[in-house]
């Protein structure tokens, strides 16, 4: 543990900025762990995925995820030249609808999150920042929310309001999903907050909010950053199951919608070809930011690297 | 103790009461017409008046509230348009099937989560703990619907070994020559599945908190003292290690039960097993709002208690903690 700085500072000859200085070692952490570059390369695999999702439709108009239909197939049909993955039961490319699933799993995940994250962020230093009463009302509303299955809120919404479009949804799980990060960000605040250069920078004349936004968050950024990976994965497998069960927008392809057709149009014994992909994929997606995430604990937690050994 | 559970049923008596107050709020905002919402179109007109006397929907609005609470008490939630019965009695029925299968999923993903977690710690950096580590990385990020799939798609049509949907089978619950036993196995056979999917989903969490508190556990001074008092290993193992290492698995079945409640809703769907998550999704798909409401209410009743389970279980393995 104690051989890190060393090696690091062995391969950097000359000096350089504090910030990829900083970034380099923590790389070094990050990539001897096997895991987390597993899940960087699965990432990376998904995001050309996400890229190569706006082709198909260029390609012609019947591989288009949403609309396009091969006036050939006339039910769902198995892989072929035409279709690498087959159709689905109204002759739409599977494999592209695959694609657009990629792109809204990001755009899902990542917005969602990053939401919840500014969220959690603002909240939790807030609360530990001010103490007090203020304090005690946002980390009871936290507890509350904690405990509330977010899919089922969701759910029960959409029967108030009616179907829910992608934003709205985004919007919910970003609502929904702040409080396990503003704990932390909490706690990490009161922690800095009796520190020597609070004091300083008090004492110097600083308002609250230049403490707040200029001391503080820089330090509790890395541990928000870190959430946001577990986050994402939390926003997608959301998203997923509310499309199985019928209630995402039926605008957009997701995999969740790719299963809830499989699984509702009655495909699921005939069609392995159809009802494995999606699966696999939010799967694997979810697998990805999570080793991900295990990682870059990692990197912002010593203690761990010896815990997790080769693993 | 008394002192810590009444203050904690206090509490959850406050939160009930603000998510109750919530709903109201929102289902006024909620466009199109409540009495619509509320009372089955199929109903006849003396019966529709006296379900909106009863709901207090014809009254102003600060009087609705009051009803809309006094009838939350009573679990007097008005009438399913589906089953067109009282709702209360729609899940009141369902409650046992949803507490059968998720304690029962919970219970032995934990204990499993606890058994496996202590062989990985005690085995670190070994093909073992390479295997249940990854394993347990794998199985606890799958996507739980399509799980649920893919468990009926091998061991219901592929191996054709269990039965995929539903609790119970007619033939067996008709034939009066079958006794307890024979419908409690009938039960339990058609649980397998569900319970298998929830299984897979949970343990390999609850493997990774067992796993890391062991590592902690095993640094610990009186272990040294255990080995240098020339116990053997397996003694140290699970008298000495293990039994300070699961607690911190309870604390994070608490922290993760409204995920396994999301998981559970999902099951029950997928397998048709009746329970109230099932209700929930269904009423929700057929504009059934009665029938949504109340299953929605009782499902964060049963979290609430639940946490407050957990809690006074934490409290009970660990002798530090008394309230």
């Amino acid at each position: 543990m104690s051989a890190e700085p060393q090696t690091a500072s062995q391969v950097t000859p000359r000096r350089r900025s504090p910030w990829r200085e900083r970034f380099r070692e923590d790389w070094l952490v990050f990539s001897r762990n096997p895991l987390g570059r597993a899940g960087l390369v699965l990432l990376s695999v998904f995001g050309v995925m996400a890229l190569l999702s706006f082709l198909p439709p260029l390609i012609d108009p019947m591989y288009h995820p949403m609309t396009g239909v091969d006036p050939q197939v006339l039910y769902s049909e198995g892989p072929s030249v035409r279709h690498w993955l087959g159709t689905d039961f109204m002759g739409r490319d599977i494999l592209s609808q695959l694609l657009a699933g990629t792109r809204v799993a990001f755009m899902v995940g990542v917005s969602a999150a990053f939401m919840s994250i500014v969220l959690g962020v603002s909240i939790g230093m807030v609360a530990g920042y001010a103490g007090g009463v203020l304090d005690t009302l946002l980390m009871r509303l936290a507890e509350i929310i904690m405990v509330l299955p977010t899919l089922l809120v969701v759910l029960m919404l959409s029967a108030l309001f009616g179907k829910l479009n992608i934003w709205t949804i985004v919007l919910l799980i970003a609502l929904f999903r702040w409080p396990g990060v503003s704990r932390v960000i909490r706690a990490q605040t009161l922690s800095l907050k009796s520190r020597p250069f609070i004091d300083a920078a008090r004492v110097a004349g600083a308002s609250h909010a230049r403490i707040v936004f200029r001391h503080i968050m820089p330090n509790v950024l890395p541990l928000a950053f870190l959430y946001m990976t577990f986050r994402v994965t939390a926003a997608i497998v959301i998203e997923a199951a509310l499309a199985f069960l019928g209630f995402g927008d039926p605008s957009t392809v997701s995999w969740g919608m790719m299963l809830q057709w499989v699984w509702k149009t009655g495909h699921m014994f005939q069609a392995p070809y159809w009802l494995f992909p999606p699966g696999l994929c939010i799967s694997l997606i979810t697998l990805s930011f999570y080793l991900l995430g295990r990682a870059m604990d990692e990197v912002l937690d010593p203690r761990l690297r010896e815990e997790n050994g080769t693993v | 103790m008394a002192r810590y559970v009444t203050s904690r049923l206090a509490q959850i008596v406050v939160i009930l009461f603000m998510i109750v107050t919530i709903l109201f709020v929102l289902f006024r905002l909620a466009p199109g017409d409540p009495v619509s919402r509320m009372v089955d179109p199929s109903l006849s007109p003396e019966e529709a008046a006296n379900l909106i006397a009863q709901l207090g929907l014809d009254k102003p609005i600060g009087q609705q509230y009051l009803q809309y609470l006094q009838n939350f008490v009573q679990g007097n939630f008005g009438h399913s348009f589906h089953y067109g019965l009282p709702v209360g009695q729609v899940i009141m029925a369902k409650l046992p099937n949803t507490i059968l299968l998720f304690t029962t999923a919970m219970v032995l993903s934990a204990l499993a989560g606890i058994a496996w977690g202590k062989v990985a710690a005690w085995k670190k950096g070994q093909g073992a703990d390479m295997a249940l580590t990854v394993a347990a990385l794998v199985t606890h990020t799958l996507f739980l619907p399509w799980l649920a799939l893919l468990v009926i798609w091998i061991f219901g049509y592929k191996l054709d070994w269990l039965p995929i949907n539903g609790m119970i089978s007619a033939e067996v619950w008709l034939d009066p020559a079958s006794g307890h036993l024979d419908k409690a196995l009938d039960v339990a056979y058609h649980m397998v599945l569900p319970l298998a999917t929830l299984f897979i989903m949970h343990f390999g969490s609850y493997l990774l908190v067992m796993r890391s508190s062991m590592l902690q556990t095993l640094r610990e001074d009186y272990i040294i003292t255990a080995r240098a008092k020339g116990l053997t290993e397996r003694k140290i193992r699970n008298h000495h290690a293990a039994p300070n290492a699961w607690l911190p698995v309870i604390t994070s079945v608490g922290l993760s039960l409204a995920f396994s409640i999301n998981g559970g809703a999902l099951t029950e769907t997928v397998f048709s097993w009746p329970g109230i998550g099932r209700e929930l999704v269904m009423a929700v798909s057929q504009n059934d709002y009665p029938l949504a409401q109340a299953s929605f209410l009782l499902i964060a009743m049963v979290v609430l208690f639940a946490n407050l389970v957990v809690d006074l279980l934490y409290a009970y393995f660990d002798p530090r903690i008394r309230y």
